[in-house]
């Protein structure tokens, strides 16, 4: 009995030091994410382009091309699809 | 004659008669696979998962895993294998060193956008209300009769993430690992029943028809993200930094999470890689992860009281999370001009992206032009992180 009364008693601190922790963790995340959005914001105002898989793998094959395949995939998978290589298919 | 009763040896029917119990497992092992294929509830886990309860369930296979002892802790790999089967070689290799749990959170990463986080990043904070069914749960399996350290195994069930219970179970509670991995994988997998179940009881009809957009109109964000690609790929660099800092025991957790997430937000660089973590690497770990935990659960260590509790603790821990969530949202409401849909802390369990999704189809029930997808997966999101954290406290304080 006294064993679960201890327990018990180490029990409700690690609930307040559990729930402070990780209340302390998130909102460090939006304290920090917040002031990351504000330096990138302020030093790299202009998005910068991020190299899709589609557009190295496809060699030689023009961006609109390129951009028209991922849109189709896209759409028919939901979001699932990615295209590893785009290769024409000689007839 | 002999010759029959050779035959007869060399199967298993002799050894089924000994301990009937065993077709009480084996059946169990049917019912599991029933559920993963016929109702398709988390199939890629709880297929393998319930393939290896049958496999370790079949006497002489020598496929069950050995509870463990200090000679085993002291065998090499190649001894274990040799005198215990290939089975007990993977456990105690893959699962007793605590490595696939990472593993697998590293390809979760890979696969995490947080990007309607970085939109929403007050949301986040629902991730963390969302946890206390995790601690509350802890108290009662204590006061229960549970030791610490097992009682913090159970509770972490609420966190909503199996490779997070998995991970806690085998720091804290290695003996409980095959009931807890059960409970946390089949609840996860009933999120869709478990959460419209506590949003009856607790949100009101107009509480569920707070529209976010329109409330995102009202009251717009005071920060536009102008560089969305850079900061995604900063963002994990930073969150690593501060819980290492902070909570280094959820790192094998938590940092293996934010690199997948950093490789795969890198892009065509590190796509191999991407690839590696989300798809190779994952695969192969949740195959293993689920064969070995099933084939923990033989009718000795299963079928006893305390698996039926934590089963029972459990679905507790869950719903406690969820209405904490809920109520923090409502707590906020009570004080904020900008209302939040108390479904956002509904999701702040880690049950990614089915919760969000859940609560989604929630929300268009009561408002068809509802769509809070996107908000709901910041505390979502925000919620794996927190459950990881948690555990990390669970397993600084008590290992």
């Amino acid at each position: 009995m006294d064993n679960i009364s201890s327990n018990l008693s180490e029990a409700l601190i690690l609930l307040a030091i559990g729930m402070i922790t990780v209340f302390l963790i998130l909102a460090l995340v939006v304290v920090s994410g917040n002031i990351l959005i504000k330096i990138v914001n302020k030093y790299a105002p202009e998005p910068s382009k991020k190299l899709t898989r589609a557009s190295r793998s496809a060699t030689g094959t023009a961006p609109e091309v390129v951009a028209a395949i991922t849109a189709v995939v896209e759409t028919v998978t939901a979001g699932q699809g990615r295209i590893e290589s785009i290769k024409k298919v000689e007839h | 004659m002999e010759v029959l009763n050779k035959l007869y040896d060399m199967t298993a029917f002799g050894a089924i008669g000994d301990d009937p119990l065993t077709l009480v497992m084996l059946v169990l092992a049917l019912f599991l696979l029933y559920l993963g294929i016929g109702k398709r509830f988390e199939p890629l886990l709880l297929v393998p998962i319930a393939f290896g309860v049958l496999l370790a369930n079949f006497p002489g296979g020598n496929m069950s895993v050995t509870p463990s002892t200090e000679i085993i802790e002291h065998m090499t790999i190649l001894e274990i294998a040799k005198e215990h089967g290939i089975m007990n070689m993977l456990y105690y290799m893959l699962i007793k060193t605590g490595l696939l749990p990472p593993l697998i959170f590293m390809g979760v990463g890979a696969m995490t956008d947080f990007g309607p986080m970085l939109r929403n990043l007050k949301l986040a904070f629902f991730g963390a209300a969302a946890q206390i069914g995790i601690f509350t749960v802890l108290i009662s399996a204590v006061a229960l009769g549970f030791s610490l350290k097992e009682a913090a195994a159970l509770g972490i069930i609420g966190g909503a993430d199996g490779p997070t219970a998995i991970y806690t179970a085998i720091k804290l509670a290695p003996d409980l690992l095959g009931p807890i991995a059960i409970a946390a994988y089949s609840y996860m997998a009933l999120v869709p029943v478990i959460i419209p179940f506590v949003v009856k009881f607790t949100v009101t009809e107009k509480e569920l028809k707070i529209n976010m957009k329109e409330q995102d109109k009202l009251y717009p964000n005071k920060v536009k993200i102008k560089d969305m690609n850079r900061i995604k790929i900063i963002f994990p660099i930073v969150l690593c930094a501060i819980v290492s800092i902070l909570v280094p025991s959820s790192v094998p957790l938590v940092g293996m999470l934010l690199f997948g997430n950093l490789i795969k937000e890198i892009g065509s660089d590190t796509n191999r890689l991407m690839v590696a973590a989300s798809e190779t690497i994952m695969n192969a770990a949740t195959i293993f992860l689920g064969l070995t935990v099933g084939a923990t659960m033989t009718a000795s260590t299963f079928l006893d009281k305390t698996t039926l509790l934590i089963i029972l603790g459990g679905f507790i821990a869950f719903a406690i999370s969820i209405f904490g969530g809920i109520m923090a949202v409502k707590v906020h409401n009570l004080f904020a001009k900008k209302k939040i849909n108390p479904l956002i802390g509904a999701t702040g369990l880690s049950a990614v992206p089915m919760a969000s999704r859940v609560a989604n189809d929630i929300a268009l029930k009561y408002d068809s032009k509802n769509h809070l997808l996107q908000y709901a997966m910041s505390s979502n999101i925000s919620g794996v992180i927190g459950s990881a954290v948690a555990a990390g406290v669970l397993i600084s304080f008590l290992s």
